[in-house]
């Protein structure tokens, strides 16, 4: 029953224009209603949105074109550094009531200036793949890094500082549900399955009129696009940037949340994000263990699921085609 | 362009790897609505001129035509856009994708929608899908696939995909379609339908099949003409007949056959 809803789903994902509408009118809802919570959970839950936002973005690079990216957080600090610049510089000159709007513009801006980094990086995967294309965006985002810290006009190593706190758990939400949208609305279409057609096998998908080129680097720009977006919320929420907090640890962050969640099923992701944001703030006891505990999260789950946590389609499958003679 | 402009012309099309020739000046031409034979020994270079033929590989030397067109400098995915399709010797389905979206992918080289388009979702968009969708499903049943579209393609049978990377080819609405050994490990039954496939696709579709096969009956009974390779080279062409008789031939490959039968 399941393995076929999701089948039609994965063939007409109907009615997605509904959902994304819904999602946004519940994320305005729940904006709303969270003056209630303490502000330390109203505060996690945005860094859940945003998380989801960066893990949903990275799925199209890693999950569905199967590109591996250690990036993700060089794309999410260009959009971040951009935006809060932005909001920093401009803040003073725009009216308070028309903030939404500059913060709208920020993080539009955020977006592109991360989706031209993406295209930077998109071109190297022209002849890279695999482990060496991994190495190469590893390299990007620490290269990043140290621009950032060398450079004064983002303050150098000591970062921004009092970027005006602009971030809801609306805007969080409803930006998630656009990059939910967006992603998923992309890869569900004749267009889009040239994604998942490349990540599987390249030779094939080029010999069928696919370009693989294109699409790798499409997925680059889409991802870097959302990344930055993320980076540029993060900035607004947080109020403060540093360099070092997008080392290459970070994007190894967000490749857990998307080989946790399984790579490609971005309902499974966006769980992964979730509980991936929500426990290390209960165990920060354990905090300085947290890569050892990944790692034997992933080799566990390498070993016991390898389709990802939270993914039934194709267990299901699998049992069908057991019973086959 | 005239009719008489053959459909693909290699002339003296040759590629070498370091100090191999796989192919050596090969001239081959293959006319429209023809259904021609490439065969020859393990080794020969027939997937190779395969590779020449769809762009995976350039020729070090000598030249390639498709309809009137050189082909140099053109990539597999331009190839096919032109209308140049082919299957895969060890098949290359795409492996985590459904029966139906295999042959959806292959769909959208004519196709304008992009980006935009999916994102939109608007009317054309919508329109455009479900002229997508009636399209895979025609192909799909026409090859009696139609019930398994939401099957992962690699849990089908061997016979069935096999088949599917026909259909699948077939999507891009080709006007050459190469098969690499459709016929590899099919029993005699099998082959027999096989045989009665590619005569059928060919009519149906009037396309020019270009067939690279190890077994002398499916290449004898469906081809209208037959390539003979060894060594890279092309040692004879000609009718069925011709070939059957050729004592180059018989030496390099079908004398070979016999004394393994």
């Amino acid at each position: 029953m399941l393995s076929t809803l999701n089948s039609r789903l994965s063939t007409s994902f109907a009615g997605a224009k509904r959902w994304l509408i819904a999602g946004i009118l519940l994320a305005a809802l729940a904006s709303y209603l969270s003056g209630g919570i303490n502000p330390y959970d109203r505060g996690v839950w945005i860094d859940c949105g945003i998380n989801i936002i960066l893990a949903v973005s990275l799925n199209l690079i890693l999950g569905h074109t199967g590109q591996f990216s250690l990036g993700h957080a060089g794309f999410m600090s260009v959009g971040g550094y951009t935006a809060a610049k932005l909001t920093l510089v401009c803040a003073a000159l725009v009216p308070a009531a028309l903030h939404p709007l500059l913060f709208a513009a920020a993080l539009l801006a955020g977006g592109l200036m991360a989706a031209c980094a993406g295209l930077l990086v998109g071109i190297p995967s022209l002849r890279l793949r695999g482990d060496y294309l991994a190495i190469v965006t590893l390299g990007f985002g620490e290269i990043i890094r140290v621009v950032m810290q060398n450079t004064e006009a983002v303050g150098g190593a000591s970062g921004l500082s009092g970027i005006p706190k602009l971030t809801t758990l609306g805007w969080a939400f409803a930006l998630a549900a656009v990059t939910i949208y967006a992603i998923a609305g992309l890869v569900n279409s004749t267009y889009g399955r040239g994604f998942l057609a490349v990540s599987d096998d390249e030779v094939a998908a080029s010999a069928m009129g696919v370009n693989p080129v294109r699409y790798k680097v499409t997925a680059f720009v889409v991802g870097a696009f959302f990344a930055g977006i993320a980076g540029a919320l993060y900035a607004h929420h947080k109020q403060t940037l540093v360099p070092t907090g997008f080392d290459w640890l970070k994007s190894v962050d967000i490749v857990v949340m998307v080989i946790l969640g399984g790579m490609g099923r971005t309902p499974g992701v966006i769980v992964a994000a979730i509980i991936l944001t929500w426990l290390p703030e209960h165990l920060r006891v354990f905090a300085e263990y947290r890569m050892i505990i990944y790692a034997l999260l992933i080799i566990l789950l390498m070993i016991l699921r390898p389709q990802g946590l939270f993914t039934l389609r194709f267990k299901k499958k699998g049992k069908e085609a057991k019973t086959l003679p | 362009m005239s009719d008489e402009t053959p459909l693909l012309k290699l002339d003296r099309a040759t590629i070498r790897f370091g100090g191999l020739t796989a192919v050596s000046e090969l001239d081959l031409e293959i006319g429209r609505h023809e259904m021609v034979g490439l065969i020859g020994p393990n080794g020969a270079g027939k997937t190779t001129a395969f590779n020449l033929i769809t762009g995976v590989y350039q020729p070090t030397s000598g030249s390639i035509e498709f309809a009137g067109r050189p082909t140099a400098g053109l990539k597999p995915h331009h190839l096919a856009k032109l209308g140049v399709a082919r299957t895969f010797q060890n098949i290359r389905l795409f492996a985590s994708l459904s029966v139906f979206d295999n042959v959806r992918v292959a769909t959208q080289l004519h196709r304008e929608h992009g980006i935009l388009h999916s994102l939109w979702r608007g009317k054309g968009f919508r329109e455009s899908e479900a002229a997508v969708e009636s399209e895979v499903m025609d192909l799909l049943s026409i090859f009696k696939l139609e019930g398994l579209r939401d099957e992962q393609a690699v849990s089908l049978p061997y016979g069935a995909q096999r088949r599917l990377e026909i259909v699948r080819a077939l999507a891009t609405r080709p006007k050459l379609l190469l098969l690499d050994e459709p016929a590899a490990g099919m029993n005699p039954t099998e082959k027999e339908e096989l045989m009665h496939l590619i005569r059928f696709i060919q009519e149906r579709f009037s396309i020019s099949v270009l067939l690279v096969e190890h077994d002398m009956t499916v290449v004898m009974g469906v081809c209208q003409r037959i390539a003979v390779l060894e060594y890279g080279k092309k040692i004879a062409e000609g009718t069925p007949e011709q070939i059957k008789c050729d004592p180059k031939v018989i030496e390099a490959y079908l004398g070979e056959e016999e004394v393994e039968s």
